[in-house]
């Protein structure tokens, strides 16, 4: 038990940690990468509970596990090597995603690739064996792509992050919606994802449109 | 299980069927003697095997859904040459966001992977971008208007 505590005490690391891509918009007492991972739990529940192909069990407790990595590896975003310091090109590059040549979009995500397992099993290496291979295996699924849990999973973590970044754009106009939306029409194809993002649309933006 | 046609690459079918080949004697080796062969011992080719090995009822998952990949697979082809500049599963686009360049590749849902420019044919993007040319502008419908233009197009499916 020992170890389970340390493990979970480690965890609460996750609970104290702001979400980096808030904090680099300049998000006043952003979410925690903890508030992130639980709404993405419920979620996957919610709307996983739509659709009769799914494991929920799987996809909640995968839900749980796909951020864990960050306790060691920090929260990674894209912008990282790339963000001038200069605050007016700062603003300007946040208003879209970066764009990379194909060699670069596969470095980019080798490399963090492996410093986000090195930084699970970092954490994990203690548990108790099964548990830590039960964590590291529903990781590694998310990771990859490999089930139809994590390849629905995939896209309500970035539904998540829509839908908080509506939330903020509720409390503060200014905050750019257009780079949200670039991605989701480039990422959703699952259906039940699509009827729901298509829902925040119509219910956040019923009186103001977003004008960038 | 789903049940719907799975869109996909030669390379990826061959990368998949690779997997399924391992994973079967791995599936033997673990239910028979309980120890895995010690070529699974080496992350080199597919650190995924790994992690397999202490979980019978995953590995057996995956099998399944492998096995049902295969059985509703559809491969996708280069098109005929009056039909290379249109765009369509396989084809690798440059574009124009609003100012700014991109690239992708059409596939199907398994191999999406926007991350690396793989966008799913089945996304808002993918869906709207088939069927069109070189120089057409497309407008996916948005809360905030995004033009797409198609700079060029070219397929080169291994």
């Amino acid at each position: 038990m020992t170890n389970v505590l340390k493990f979970l005490n480690q965890v609460t690391k996750l609970k104290e940690t702001p979400r980096q891509g808030w904090v680099l918009r300049g998000i006043k007492n952003p979410e925690s990468i903890a508030d992130h991972s639980f709404r993405v739990a419920l979620m996957a529940w919610v709307l996983g509970k739509q659709k009769n192909n799914l494991n929920l069990e799987k996809i909640i407790k995968m839900a749980l596990a796909h951020d864990l990595c960050e306790v060691y590896a920090g929260d990674i975003t894209p912008y990282d090597t790339i963000l001038p310091k200069d605050p007016k090109k700062r603003k300007e590059m946040l208003k879209t995603w970066p764009k990379f040549t194909e060699s670069q979009k596969k470095k980019i995500s080798e490399k963090k690739y492996i410093k986000e397992k090195q930084g699970l099993e970092k954490l994990i290496k203690d548990l108790p064996a099964n548990l830590s291979k039960e964590i590291k295996a529903l990781w590694q699924d998310y990771e990859k792509r490999l089930s139809p849990e994590s390849r629905f999973l995939r896209q309500i973590d970035r539904a998540e992050n829509l839908l908080q970044s509506l939330e903020y754009w509720q409390k503060n106009k200014n905050l750019p919606q257009k780079a949200w939306w670039v991605q989701a029409n480039q990422l959703f194809d699952d259906k039940t994802i699509i009827d729901f993002v298509e829902h925040m649309d119509k219910e956040f933006y019923k009186t103001h449109k977003p004008k960038h | 299980m789903d049940t719907k046609n799975f869109f996909l690459t030669k390379s990826k079918l061959k990368e998949l069927k690779k997997e399924y080949e391992e994973l079967i004697v791995l599936e033997k080796q673990k239910s028979s003697e309980g120890e895995a062969p010690k070529i699974f011992e080496s992350e080199d080719l597919n650190p995924d095997f790994v992690n397999f090995q202490d979980d019978l009822n995953f590995l057996r998952s995956r099998i399944d859904d492998l096995k049902n990949v295969f059985e509703n697979h559809i491969l996708i082809k280069n098109p005929p040459k009056d039909k290379k500049n249109v765009i369509d599963l396989g084809a690798k686009v440059k574009i124009d966001i609003d100012g700014q360049k991109d690239e992708f590749m059409i596939v199907g849902t398994l191999e999406a992977n926007p991350m690396l420019g793989k966008i799913s044919n089945e996304s808002p993007v993918g869906a709207a971008l088939i069927g069109h040319k070189v120089g057409d502008e497309i407008i996916v419908p948005s809360p905030v208007k995004t033009i797409y233009k198609i700079k060029s197009i070219k397929y080169e499916i291994s």
